[in-house]
């Protein structure tokens, strides 16, 4: 029997259709969670058009809060004035509308009295105190409230921070936790009733610090963003950027929340907005809502707030190449030294903002947060940062910054006298992390992660600085692999190279980590420590222009630049395969070997004799995403960003993509449009289509029906290994080899050379795309034979194999491998 | 001069309105069904007439396949109650098989072989897509340069015309601006009311609260394509939809549409015998080819021909029914044949009363016919291109 009784979540109400009541409905809509979305009645006409309009709203946003166009369809569109009955089928409510004490308080008292008895009611307040919004409900439901604060949007943001009032009873925090964890796929952090909690508190602490040091080194807010950005970690929106998206309107009430909730506060002066912000939001300048804010949009160009010539200039702000080089230290302590030394206003500055910020987290630690590790978490997480705060300290070494800030306390360069704490400069005190846990001011001793059962599921949480980490017991390593297990009976195999490419020695770790899960275990699963899964085919050890340091961000423009990014991977595989150098040399036939190894590996994955389990998360291209189609499932986080982009470099799927794409719609016609499943394949594989999640992938065909989405990346081994168990539990067998594979041959191609003859004609595509995508249409047909010919898979293998040396052979296409190299961006020849 | 025995004459000629496809009125209505209403409907108009003497119906249907395939002729015919007796043949040459059908139908009274029959056109684009459910061309289209024209789909052909005969975007615009116009003044004015037989759209639909299968009924009786509002300005923000840098686009492009015609073709004998009155006199058709690439210029070679044929020069017509595939292809005939534009689709073309492909040669003849007569005119046309490269033109007489 179950120790707990489950807590069993089929319905989600979500009050208040805006931007982020909307964008929480689509995420519980992704995560296959029905969710009720209420809205006002409009004042005519269909009393749901106002929900309705919202929900139709959630199909144009970029980055997309759904994950594919049809999520957004499953949600149910409810008023108040119709649909209170349906309160009492769900069993959580999520309130999220405006931030007015007296509009919630109305809500609560409408909604109280249509609440299912065991249902939590949760408000996404981000500024008002939990406990005064609990005494608007009535009391015998206190004990089922709480905050629970998602960051926009909802979807991309990892965090949630969940903020109890003094009635709420603890099952009911632990209940909603494991929901938000596993079935959202959120970071929840527990957080106290102060103001602003403690994500916005510090985040927006430092946006404020930032902007008061712009103004003392009266450095340009392009600059700032160029210094705050990517450079030290942090979103490449960085500061104002950030501001713009935002909301400068909702900065400004963020802001003012602390204005009027902390008169006490060392930094309480600091709680404003500075005037330029104000007279933007007078003029209807609120950021990226309104097209206009610190910047905008001209043309092409992109303008940036200028407050000496008041008015837009273009953005063109570039860190100096001296505090560039400072900040490419590795070593931390080192940089912080040369920041704090340098006399350049751009290093002072740099100095002067983390002084602040961790100024401001050692006094406020005690008060908003029960230990150091919910601080940084809750910073990563909601706003994007590489490190959190004390992490950064801790990394430039503790005793030597502490010592820093005191002296610039005393100097009175610090935006306040407060002294700090005495934890801090405690003798011995070498940071705030250890592996026993992290520091909690009310203990003053080290708290451990929580032991949350959910927990369990996440054997590699999101690591800190300072805590010890330790991935098994190892089977066997090489400089590209390393095939490990943590005591049970499924081995992972995780890669060592840079973003995961695979080289012909990943290629050789793959099949000797085959042979050795066949030996002596169950299952195989390959995952890696960190995403992405695998940046495709090969890679450049040497040196490697993609900033692997940059996450997908969901304020970034990160999807738009995967797939060039992609070909950019591709094109270097290609070089490291000595490509050019094997053609200058006449040597194709060490090129076609590499090809030739990489269809054997991904052939071995698919025909192992213990199943194998891709366990994906973020970008799989390439070969990355051949070796996801070739194992015997896939389990890939929701934000999987997965797709075959190598005609963009002048290439096509060599290692059984489109084999698997051919052999895919033969299987699934089934009496039905073989034709049209091959045009659907040709189209993704030929205008190189990523998926921008794993549900898109699915519809893509890069991932099959069977293959799982799991939301959270923190539960993807564990998801994968059981997933491993579970086909081996089954009496896994791989397929049998089928030779029956029927192809739709000459006429297939006909057909597809028409729709090319007709892009080609109408300049929608070069020569060269024509001939590259001819080719492609040659291997997914089967090649020159009548329709309906029966053929196998190593039929296809060759094809696709020859194909690719025919097309990796043209001056076009090594033109394009060439020019990619060279700046990184795609040809059109 | 044609050698026939006897004339041949339009005694009916009815269409249904015409819906947009994919997604307009007709949408779910199948095209068998849009046919079978509309042969009922032209043997309404001739009531002296047993349905058993119509010798043949002769169907025009360009993508004659799943809901208007297996000879959707016969499966109309009986449909609309015909006696078994009267047989039934489907016709195909794209977008001139109405029309081809109302010459054939003549034809077979001008040999002195029939004495009447049915031609017709059913096309659904909503259920049926161009190119049919299938594609599937001959791989040796792309063998040789000379052929690789067969797969050009329509637009291309329409931006060589335009590139070819120096058609600009501001005149396709224009072009196709006044083309809405025209369409919905006559619409207006009650112009078509004579030759649409409204239709009742019957849809069964699952009510999903009660789970019951509920119908919903909606009369049709107007096309639905005239766009009111359809200005340069609007036009000239779209894209264009073929080329890259192309001139055609969606709004100056013939409508994707669903519809029926049906004309009722007798000879002198047949007149006498049922009874009934002439609306007009059937002179003369022909097609002819000219180069894939350029098949919207099919007109130009179809026109002249059929005129020789029927000894009338240019000037006789009062009435063109020009089927404006796409206005760059219009304006080219217009221009080279130097047609009066005035008397080219006075009320509107394709581009805004759609182009339901097989069926619009008959849809047009009985545009045409009710319209000669309405306005007291003598001679008219129906023309067309027609894809991969040919053209298609036939001449009336009203009586």
């Amino acid at each position: 029997m179950p120790s707990a009784t489950p807590f069993v979540v089929r319905n989600v109400a979500v009050l208040g259709a805006g931007v982020m009541g909307a964008q929480i409905a689509a995420q519980l809509a992704n995560a296959d969670v029905q969710p009720i979305l209420f809205e006002l009645p409009a004042r005519e006409g269909d009393p749901s058009a106002n929900v309705r309009k919202a929900i139709e709203g959630l199909k144009k946003l970029d980055p997309s809060p759904i994950s594919s166009g049809a999520r957004a369809d499953f949600i149910r569109a409810a008023n108040y004035d119709q649909h209170l009955e349906l309160l009492r089928e769900c069993d959580v409510v999520i309130e999220a509308i405006s931030e007015r004490m007296d509009w919630k308080k109305a809500l609560y008292e409408k909604v109280a009295p249509h609440l299912a008895e065991h249902a939590i009611f949760a408000s996404n307040t981000s500024g008002l105190s939990i406990n005064e919004l609990s005494r608007a409900m009535p009391e015998s439901l206190r004990h089922r409230f709480c905050g629970v604060h998602f960051f926009n949007p909802p979807r991309y943001m990892h965090l949630v921070e969940l903020i109890p009032c003094q009635a709420t009873e603890p099952a009911i925090l632990d209940r909603l936790e494991t929901f938000l964890v596993t079935n959202l796929g959120k970071g929840v952090i527990r957080a106290k009733d102060t103001p602003n909690f403690i994500a916005n508190r510090v985040g927006v602490f430092s946006m404020l610090a930032t902007m008061h040091h712009c103004k003392e080194f009266g450095l340009g807010f392009d600059l700032v963003d160029a210094l705050t950005g990517p450079l030290i970690g942090r979103p490449k929106s960085a500061t104002f950027r950030t501001a713009d998206v935002v909301g400068l309107d909702t900065l400004d009430h963020v802001v003012k929340t602390m204005a009027d909730t902390l008169p006490n506060d060392p930094w309480y002066r600091f709680y404003a907005s500075p005037d330029w912000l104000k007279g933007l939001i007078e003029t209807g300048a609120l950021g990226q809502k309104t097209k206009r804010g610190i910047y905008q949009k001209v043309g092409k160009e992109i303008q940036v707030l200028d407050l000496q010539q008041k008015n837009y200039r273009p953005s063109a702000g570039e860190a100096d190449d001296k505090v560039k080089e400072i900040l490419k230290n590795r070593n931390v302590a080192e940089r912080f030294a040369a920041l704090r030394s340098n006399a350049d206003p751009q290093a002072q500055f740099l100095w002067a903002c983390y002084r602040d910020v961790f100024h401001y987290c050692a006094v406020h630690l005690a008060e908003i947060a029960d230990n150091a590790r919910d601080v940084d978490l809750a910073i990563r997480w909601g706003f994007g940062w590489n490190q959190g705060p004390f992490e950064i300290w801790q990394a430039a070494g503790w005793q030597t910054v502490a010592g820093w800030i005191a002296e610039d306390i005393a100097a009175g360069k610090t935006m306040v006298k407060a002294a700090l704490p005495g934890w801090v400069t405690e003798s011995g005190r070498a940071g705030v992390h250890a592996p026993q846990g992290s520091f909690a001011p009310a203990t003053k001793n080290y708290a451990a992660r929580s032991n949350l059962p959910v927990y369990k599921r996440q054997p590699f949480p999101d690591g800190l600085l300072g805590e010890s980490r330790s991935y098994g017991q190892t089977v066997f390593e090489t400089d590209a692999v390393r095939l490990w297990h943590m005591g049970d009976e499924v081995a992972v195999l995780s890669f060592k190279s840079k973003m995961h490419t695979i080289g012909d020695d990943v290629l050789e770790g793959t099949q000797r980590a085959i042979e050795e899960a066949e030996r002596g275990f169950r299952g195989l699963v390959i995952w890696q420590t960190e995403p992405p899964f695998s940046v495709g085919a090969n890679l450049q050890r040497a040196q490697d222009r993609m900033k692997s340091n940059e996450k997908p961000s969901a304020l970034g423009s990160m999807l738009k630049k995967f797939k060039k990014e992609a070909q950019s991977v591709v094109l270097k595989a290609a070089r490291q395969l000595n490509v050019a150098d094997a053609l200058m040399a006449g040597k194709l036939a060490q090129v076609e070997e590499v090809v030739v190894a990489f269809q054997q590996t991904t052939q071995a994955l698919k025909y192992a004799m213990v199943p194998t389990v891709a366990a994906v998360d973020g970008m799989a291209f390439g070969g990355g995403c051949e070796f996801i189609m070739h194992s015997a499932r896939a389990v890939a986080t929701l934000e999987s960003y997965i797709g075959l982009v190598e005609v963009g470099v002048g290439l096509l799927p060599a290692a059984g993509g489109c084999k698997e794409f051919a052999l895919r719609a033969a299987r699934e016609t089934r009496g039905g449009n073989h034709l049209a499943l091959i045009q659907s394949a040709f189209q993704t594989i030929a205008m190189a289509q990523v998926g921008k999640s794993a549900e898109q992938a699915k519809e893509l065909g890069y991932l099959r029906p069977c293959d799982r989405i799991v939301m959270n990346r923190f539960e993807l081994l564990h998801v994968a290994k059981a997933e491993a168990i579970a086909l081996a539990e089954a009496g896994y067998r791989p397929p049998l080899k089928a030779a029956d594979i029927p192809v739709v041959g000459r006429t297939g191609i006909g057909h597809l050379q028409m729709i090319l003859a007709n892009m080609k004609e109408g300049s929608f595509i070069s020569d060269h795309d024509h001939f590259i995508a001819s080719r492609v249409a040659r291997v997914l047909c089967g090649g020159d034979v009548e329709p309906g010919s029966l053929v196998d898979e190593d039929w296809l293998l060759e094809l696709e194999r020859q194909t690719f040396m025919e097309l990796i052979a043209t001056e076009k296409t090594q033109a394009r491998i060439e020019h990619m190299l060279k700046t990184g961006k795609p040809l059109r020849n | 001069m044609t050698r026939q025995v006897q004339d041949a004459y339009i005694v009916a000629a009815t269409r249904s309105p015409v819906g947009k496809a994919p997604r307009g009125v007709f949408k779910t209505v199948r095209p068998d069904d849009l046919l079978a209403h509309v042969l009922k409907a032209v043997l309404r108009q001739a009531p002296g007439l047993d349905p058993a003497a119509v010798e043949d119906v002769i169907v025009g249907c360009a993508m004659p396949e799943a809901e208007q395939g297996m000879n959707v002729a016969r499966i109309g015919l009986l449909l609309a109650g015909l006696p078994d007796s009267v047989p039934g043949m489907t016709i195909n040459r794209f977008c001139s098989s109405g029309v081809q059908a109302v010459a054939l139908a003549a034809d077979r009274i001008r040999l002195g072989e029939a004495e009447v029959m049915i031609a017709a056109g059913a096309e659904s684009m909503s259920l049926i897509p161009m190119g049919g459910n299938k594609m599937a061309l001959n791989p040796e289209v792309f063998a040789r340069n000379e052929n690789v024209a067969i797969a050009y789909g329509m637009g291309i052909t329409a931006e060589k015309v335009a590139a070819q005969w120096k058609v600009s975007r501001e005149a396709q615009d224009q072009f196709a601006v006044e083309s809405h116009r025209r369409a919905l003044a006559a619409t207006q004015a009650g112009e078509f009311g004579n030759e649409i037989t409204p239709y009742t759209v019957s849809e069964h639909y699952p009510d999903l609260a009660t789970h019951e299968v509920k119908t919903r009924d909606k009369q049709v009786a107007v096309d639905e394509g005239p766009r009111p509002g359809t200005t340069m300005e609007g036009l000239a923000k779209l894209k264009p939809a073929f080329a890259a840098k192309g001139s055609v686009t969606a709004g100056n492009s013939s409508q994707m549409s669903d519809g029926a015609g049906a004309v009722l073709v007798v000879s002198e004998a047949a007149l006498k015998r049922f009874n009934l009155t002439p609306m007009g006199r059937f002179l003369g058709y022909a097609v002819a080819g000219v180069p894939p690439e350029i098949m919207g210029i099919g007109p130009i070679k179809a026109i002249p021909k059929v005129l020789q044929q029927v000894g009338l020069r240019p000037d006789d017509l009062d009435w063109i029914e020009l089927n404006e595939a796409f206005a760059a292809q219009s304006l080219a005939v217009i221009n080279d044949l130097k047609l009066d534009p005035a008397k080219v689709n006075p009320l509107g073309g394709a581009i805004a009363l759609g182009h339901p492909l097989g069926a619009t040669g008959a849809v047009r003849t009985a545009t045409l016919m009710h319209g000669l007569k309405r306005r007291n005119k003598k001679y008219g046309m129906v023309t067309m291109c027609i894809g991969t490269g040919m053209g298609a033109a036939g001449v009336f007489e009203a009586l």
